[in-house]
């Protein structure tokens, strides 16, 4: 992304390590304080949605009262008081924006801080946006040519509303209702987030793109992605998070599902670069995320690419389904853990169908007193004949006093899979410093160098808008990090 | 005897206590979640098992020896019972439900060249202890027999001070009618050895756990082992390596055979705390699933919190690879012995890892023994 381009210098006239940390002062409307069904009510409410939505909302509601939160991933954090905080957050605006025009200036002035693409006509070709902005989405870019190519690509509030029989037949069959403690509180309470269906045999003439950004205080973000792609169809979509800095920790829960059906393609990325706390691990974003995709029908694939470097805490398992015969699932992963952030992340490949095959690269960099764990899931079922499989994990540790952490599962029951799981652990060597050093590259230039060899492997899924971005970040996150 | 160490009495009592409070392991035990030991016993049933035979087939020379169901215990044993390694539940168990054990000591600067052969002959709860003072060395068979009784619950521990080197070969015949549960605890002092081969053929249910402490420099633990599983059979191997000082070595390589409806289990845990600088662990696990009913599950973990190491891990799990059995067919080798072959050279690196010749021998005989069972039903 073009605003990217220059962060390093912007970061530098800052003095800031953090360049998305500003708040915008917009008028805000909000759900009272708590969460109880009332809460539930009143989001669906504002959302005008059907009956059978706030049933399921409550339902999951209901059910998530029952639920205790998990605690076996290796972070750890004060109890998360769930009363203390706004389930509903939305700029007050007009009610109907039908062109950007209608946004409030103030929205898309952050926007363009943050180099996000939002105005048609200074758009990066070929990349259609929809932004949530706390709660609820402000603009979607770029409709009438996905119209035109079939695809529907808006927020979910309006799917709920325009395209029901879909919504109704997609959602949660991926993610349960009651699959985790954090997806079932997403399942009652999520207020907006994206909706993508690609019709049978379309290739999907532009990359996709959300933009999520927590700007209230005391706000948990809840959004829900769901992405269909029908038979034979391609699909690529990017999603980027920030959020302002704030002292506080504030949760952001979401649940992103995706569906292929038969031959069809998903390929999802991820920035992830929420706030993360300042250096003494004060305030920041936990990430407690479900993602999954379903390769629901032969022949189909689903890739996921990430580069977390954002958020106090990341819980994130972004997972494949491999239920159709000759399905492909890829997991990319870079996650920065610097100062005190905690990252535990990885991934779950579930192989059902015949001659599956899944990819796992994991990138995991420590720095500062930050705990970088990945934990991954290689499941092969009875019926899996020819399962394939290979995972290579790699850790690199900056300095003593961080920790990197491996905890692959494999588990096989069919005797024609072939699995292969490879890992190690390094730190940055002395005589790759010492080399970029004596030929006047500075220290923090000399480590986002190497860092970024490192992780080559994974950087060169991402589409390239994002891949700029993120190279530029892993420098970011890392700066300070070494002497 | 010592005044200020609590009687063996005492110590049981409290083991008691901490296995009811804490109960019988499960699946939802993130340690014991591919071998639910509740779901097949309960508590009374442990403490129903009383207390396993065991003998040592002659002490060897120089070795000193306590019966633990005597009274008066020296000292060296009082320093030592209950008080090395982690004490999971079964452990507890162990202690509080057996009214004896073997306790074993080699004297500073002793090497003894003859294996000690410690036999246990039936199911039930049994205690072991080895403490191996400075610059000594010994071999320990542990063999396990007997089919008869539910449970077989064994707690060793093992103190190794500075310069101590103990091969310890434990080998596990098929029992698959019977339940079998062991923890090995090993302290390790400055450049103290630890060698340790695990060759266990199956049971209804077979736990062996280890957790090592590399307490100071230069300490070294290498652990291998070879499983052949056919019919119902189960083997679960949990490690957890602690490089506490820096330069530590561990060295991990374990091959498993699976077929007919059995499942092989291997968890290794890694931990290297922070400021152990130097250590290196690497750590190898391999399944050849040759069943339609079989099942591998390998769970190799890294955690590490010092940054100038080497650690690495390696697992793959498949069947026996098509072109090499090609290779063979297509130089007359008839197909059941090219398997067979290929079976045996899976398993060759593993059982190397032995250093005594006699006793690799004698794993082979009974690889040899147990494979057609695990073969048999690959077809």
């Amino acid at each position: 992304m073009s605003a990217a381009a220059d962060t390093k210098e912007q970061v530098a006239a800052l003095g800031e390590k953090y360049k998305y940390g500003f708040v915008t002062d917009i008028e805000m409307e909000r759900a009272p304080k708590g969460l109880s069904e009332e809460t539930v009510r009143y989001i669906s409410a504002k959302k005008g949605e059907p009956e059978w939505m706030l049933d399921w909302r409550l339902g999951a509601f209901r059910r998530w009262n029952e639920m205790t939160e998990p605690n076996w991933a290796r972070v750890h954090y004060p109890k998360i008081d769930y009363q203390n905080a706004y389930y509903y957050a939305a700029p007050k605006a007009p009610e109907k924006k039908l062109s950007l025009n209608e946004v409030d200036p103030k929205l898309l002035e952050t926007y363009a801080k943050l180099g996000i693409p939002l105005s048609e006509q200074k758009m990066l070709a070929g990349v259609a946006v929809d932004a949530v902005f706390d709660s609820v989405s402000v603009a979607t870019t770029f409709k009438a040519k996905l119209n035109e190519a079939g695809v529907i690509f808006c927020p979910i509030s309006e799917a709920i509303r325009d395209y029901p029989d879909m919504v109704r037949k997609y959602l949660g069959t991926v993610v349960p209702v009651s699959d985790n403690f954090f997806a079932t509180l997403n399942s009652a309470v999520f207020s907006d987030g994206t909706f993508v269906y690609v019709p049978k045999g379309v290739r999907c003439p532009m990359e996709l793109s959300t933009y999520f950004r927590i700007n209230a205080s005391n706000t948990g973000q809840f959004e829900r992605t769901l992405i269909i792609a029908d038979e034979g169809s391609y699909v690529s979509y990017l999603e980027g998070c920030t959020a302002p800095m704030r002292d506080e920790n504030q949760l952001h829960a979401a649940v992103v599902e995706l569906v292929a059906l038969e031959g069809a393609e998903i390929k999802y990325s991820t920035v992830q670069n929420w706030y993360p706390g300042d250096e003494n691990g004060k305030g920041g974003i936990y990430n407690f995320v479900t993602k999954r995709g379903d390769c629901r029908g032969a022949r189909s694939k689903i890739s996921w690419t990430q580069v977390e470097t954002g958020s106090a805490i990341t819980w994130k398992y972004p997972s494949c389904i491999l239920r159709g015969d000759d399905t492909v699932g890829e997991f990319y992963s870079i996650a920065i853990a610097n100062h005190y952030q905690q990252a535990d992340t990885g991934t779950k490949m579930i192989h059902l169908g015949k001659n599956t095959r899944s990819r796992i690269i994991s990138k995991g960099i420590s720095a500062g007193k930050a705990q970088n764990t990945y934990r991954g899931l290689v499941s092969v079922h009875p019926k899996a004949v020819n399962a394939r499989n290979y995972t290579q994990c790699d850790s690199l540790l900056i300095g003593g006093k961080c920790g990197a952490h491996t905890v692959p599962y494999i588990e096989s029951r069919n005797p024609s899979a072939r699995i292969e799981h490879e890992a190690t652990t390094s730190k940055i060597a002395e005589d790759q410093l010492f080399y970029c050093l004596q030929r006047g590259i500075s220290q923090d230039e000399a480590v986002s160098l190497i860092v970024n060899g490192f992780c080559r492997e994974v950087l060169q899924q991402l589409p390239m808008e994002f891949a700029v971005e993120a190279q530029k970040l892993v420098g970011i996150s890392l700066e300070g990090s070494v002497g | 005897m010592n005044a200020a160490l609590p009687s063996r009495d005492a110590r049981r009592a409290e083991a008691l206590e901490s296995f009811r409070e804490r109960g019988m392991p499960h699946r939802r035990f993130e340690h014991w979640r591919y071998s639910d030991l509740r779901a097949i016993l309960d508590a009374g049933q442990v403490a129903q098992s009383g207390t396993a035979a065991w003998h040592l087939e002659k002490a060897p020379e120089g070795v000193e020896t306590f019966d633990l169901g005597k009274p008066d215990a020296p000292d060296w044993v009082m320093r030592n019972l209950g008080t090395i390694g982690a004490r999971p539940t079964m452990k507890e168990a162990s202690l509080a439900f057996a009214d004896g054990g073997i306790a074993l000591r080699v004297p500073r600067g002793r090497k003894i060249a003859e294996p000690a052969r410690l036999q246990i002959s039936s199911t039930g709860n049994v205690r072991v202890l080895l403490v191996l003072e400075e610059e000594t060395s010994l071999t320990l068979l542990e063999t396990h027999t007997g089919d008869a009784g539910l449970l077989r619950n064994v707690g060793v521990e093992i103190a190794l001070a500075s310069q101590a080197k103990l091969s310890h070969v434990r080998f596990a015949a098929s029992a698959l009618k019977s339940i079998s549960v062991e923890h090995i605890g090993v302290t390790q002092a400055r450049g103290a050895q630890y060698r340790a081969h695990f060759a266990n053929f199956g049971s209804r249910l077979s736990r062996t756990e280890l957790h090592i402490l590399l307490q100071e420099e230069d300490a070294e633990a290498h652990l291998s082992g070879v499983n052949v599983l056919g019919d119902e059979g189960h083997a679960d191997l949990t490690s957890h390596i602690e490089h506490v000082a820096g330069n530590t070595r561990s060295t991990q390589l374990f091959k498993k055979v699976a077929g007919g409806h059995s499942r092989a289990v291997y968890q290794g845990k890694i931990t290297v705390r922070e400021g152990a600088n130097g250590s290196d662990s690497r750590q190898t696990a391999k399944a050849l699933l040759l069943g339609g009913r079989a099942e591998a599950d390998l769970k190799p973990e890294l955690i590490i919190f010092a940054d100038d190491v080497k650690c690495a891990h390696g697992a793959a799990v498949g069947d026996l690879d098509p072109e090499s059995l090609f290779y063979l067919r297509s130089r007359g080798v008839p197909e059941a012995e090219a398997r067979h072959m290929l079976v045996r050279a899976f398993l060759e690196d593993a059982v190397a890892e032995i250093e005594n010749e006699e006793l690799r021998a004698a794993i082979w005989q009974d690889v040899e023994h147990a494979l057609p069972h695990a073969m048999r039903a690959a077809r």
